[in-house]
């Protein structure tokens, strides 16, 4: 190992721990998600029970919300790394689909809506 | 290998090409570049697409021996040609891999521009990697995934990154001693290209 | 060499965190005028520049607000008091492009929307900041009221005069005034640099730009239960505008009576729930709320092509959804079990 691979080490050392902290720490209770299809956002309520059925760039996957979590129950991609993300609960937990260019994420403190009409 | 002498081949249109043992050497690196990129197709990851990039291996072992150039030429055949072979060619999967392969390239590039000893095999595949994942995830973020959420992921990748960048790391420097092993053996004239990139 | 190690560690170290943004910061303010609160939401970098934006719509809400006000004194009880001595009334650019505005849209209406009855939602106790309490006028006064019919097209405007040929023409501007006034707002936060805004009086509002990179998100309110019944977001500068019989009313004997009065029958409206509008102006929308939760169940599509308006929900008592085809589109019903039913093809 020459000098500058130390270098590139410590490099690598000090990132990850600040990578780990930047984007995980806040660890809010999710009430709110948002499911993401090609460049369109929805917000959905975890409150209540729901199945969606969402079209996507390759077909239809169908997320499911109950009892407080959301997961993608279905999805038409191959790898069905999406449906093996199992349940989203927490502020944070994020699973996609990308070949169907769907993902959902369980939303932390960001209002639902920014205005109310009545 | 240097020890063997240059092959000619007649063409159908007549021309003659006459390939030396590098040539050979570097079709055989990018066709198991190839062979890596179909296999780590069907590697699991947390975000489908997004490879730890083991086939940077061969990238690094021809930066090392042949320079910066030969390894953008078997970097895009691997990423072109793997991607026909699997039948991704112009899909997400294939953004992903031509964005990681300019990443690692582009941070290779400024490797090679560092003064003294530089960096060893290990540095390179530790920082290739690391830019490899970061490209992919980029235009992850960017084309597909555009939300917020996804950089929860981040930290996992690029985790994975760095993990299998030392590995390859370890395995391009035992190639590489290999090599010399062998080319140490055998009474061989060091090709002028070797000495002109170190 | 050390040097170009550190730059690039701290290049690739910028380059990530530059890329996870923080949720852009709005700015919210309250205020209370036009009768009503009034919520302000503004993005934009410049603190200082947002304070005073803010500050620019206060004044301008309350301008209108003394210009315009149905019972305090006012330059329109003024007008009121004029026209029905059968006076010609003088009157300037600002005044003459609102009745203007508003005789458009009454028209437009079949004069459904008719901002001439002010004796008759006097009469049902709505000129007061409280709730009327007390017994509903009699049919004995409501028909009197009635028989004289007083409407936009008893008004001849020009450039500077303003006159009536019925007495009984009162002003009040209800139902067009608030928006009107969010159109000026609006216009006075477009001019002092301000691309993304949210002014909402009461319920009622107009949305211009983004949040970012993610569009407005209007949530509309449920008009029975609470909670949201339905999101939209918005594009480019649009505004949503709600009419219903929840928003005031009083209760006598059981009875509920509320303040969208039927210029017809003289009595509030029943044939609807609620109506949201989504449309460019303001003005437009809140007046065409009002006449189509007048105009009810049978004949909104009519009035709502005839007011140019393609983006409509009506909710009758059932709690059906009646929506056009454009508003299916964009809204998005956040109940469940809803009950939805697409009219016709308004274009």
């Amino acid at each position: 190992m020459t000098r500058a691979d130390y270098y590139a080490v410590l490099f690598a050392a000090l990132l990850l721990p600040y990578l780990y902290i930047s984007q995980w720490t806040g660890d809010e209770a999710g009430i709110n998600a948002t499911i993401m299809n090609g460049g369109e956002t929805t917000q959905v309520s975890l409150a209540h029970d729901h199945t969606y059925e969402i079209d996507g760039a390759l077909g239809t996957s169908i997320i499911k919300i109950e009892g407080g979590k959301i997961r993608f129950a279905a999805s038409p991609c191959l790898g069905k790394q999406c449906i093996h993300s199992g349940w989203l609960q927490h502020a944070g937990e994020f699973a996609a689909c990308l070949p169907n260019r769907i993902s959902v994420a369980v939303l932390g403190e960001e209002p639902r809506f920014d205005s109310i009409n009545f | 290998m240097s020890d063997k002498p240059n092959s000619t081949a007649a063409t159908k249109s007549g021309i003659t090409m006459t390939t030396t043992p590098d040539d050979h050497l570097i079709a055989w690196l990018a066709a198991l570049a190839i062979a890596i990129h179909i296999i780590e197709s069907v590697l699991p990851s947390p975000l489908p697409g997004v490879k730890p990039g083991l086939a940077n291996v061969i990238t690094i072992a021809v930066f090392i021996l042949y320079g910066w150039r030969t390894a953008v030429w078997v970097s895009m055949l691997r990423v072109l040609v793997g991607s026909i072979l699997i039948g991704t060619f112009l899909s997400p999967t294939f953004m992903l891999s031509f964005s990681g392969a300019v990443a690692s390239l582009i941070v290779l590039w400024l490797a090679s521009r560092l003064p003294g000893e530089g960096l060893g095999p290990i540095g390179l595949c530790l920082l290739a990697a690391m830019a490899h994942m970061f490209g992919q995830f980029y235009i992850a973020y960017l084309l597909f995934i555009p939300h917020d959420g996804l950089f929860k992921l981040l930290p996992l990748l690029m985790t994975a990154a760095v993990i299998f960048g030392i590995i390859s790391g370890i395995i391009v420097r035992s190639m590489l001693q290999h090599l010399d092993k062998r080319k140490n053996d055998t009474t061989t004239i060091i090709s002028p290209r070797n000495e002109q990139e170190k | 060499m050390k040097p170009l190690w550190l730059s690039l560690l701290l290049i690739a170290t910028l380059g990530i965190t530059a890329c996870s943004e923080a949720p852009p910061q709005v700015h919210k303010a309250k205020l209370f005028t036009l009768g009503t609160l009034v919520d302000v939401s503004v993005l934009h970098p410049d603190e200082a520049a947002t304070q005073q934006a803010v500050e620019i719509v206060e004044s301008e809400l309350a301008i209108i607000n003394t210009q315009w006000h149905a019972w305090r004194d006012s330059p329109l009880t003024a007008i009121n008091q004029q026209l029905a001595l059968g006076e010609t009334v003088t009157i300037d650019a600002a005044t003459h492009r609102f009745i203007k505005q508003a005789q458009t849209l009454a028209a437009d209406s079949n004069q459904l929307f008719n901002p001439t009855i002010g004796s008759l939602v006097e009469r049902w106790g709505f000129h007061s900041d409280d709730r009327p309490n007390g017994a509903p006028p009699t049919k004995a006064n409501i028909d009197k009221l009635l028989k004289q019919t007083p409407s936009m097209t008893n008004i001849t405007l020009t450039e500077t005069t303003l006159t009536s040929n019925n007495p009984a023409v009162q002003f009040d501007f209800g139902a067009f005034g608030k928006g009107y006034a969010i159109d000026r707002a609006i216009e006075q936060l477009k001019q002092a640099g301000i691309e993304n805004a949210i002014v909402n009086a009461g319920g009622d509002l107009r949305a211009i730009g983004s949040k970012g990179k993610k569009p407005w998100r209007i949530g509309v309110r449920h008009p029975t239960s609470a909670g949201v019944i339905a999101a939209i977001e918005t594009d480019g500068d649009e505004s949503v505008f709600t009419s219903g019989n929840y928003e005031r009313f009083f209760d006598f004997d059981g009875k509920r009576y509320h303040h969208i009065i039927d210029p017809r029958s003289g009595y509030p409206a029943n044939n609807a729930v609620s109506v949201t509008v989504i449309h460019h102006n303001a003005a437009t929308a809140d007046a065409a709320a009002t006449a189509l939760f007048i105009a009810g169940v049978k004949e909104w599509p009519k009035i709502a092509q005839q007011m140019g308006i393609d983006q409509v929900m009506l909710i009758d008592e059932a709690l059906t959804i009646y929506m056009t085809p454009q508003m299916a589109q964009r809204i998005h019903i956040e109940i469940d079990d809803a009950q939805i039913e697409i009219v016709g093809d308004n274009g």
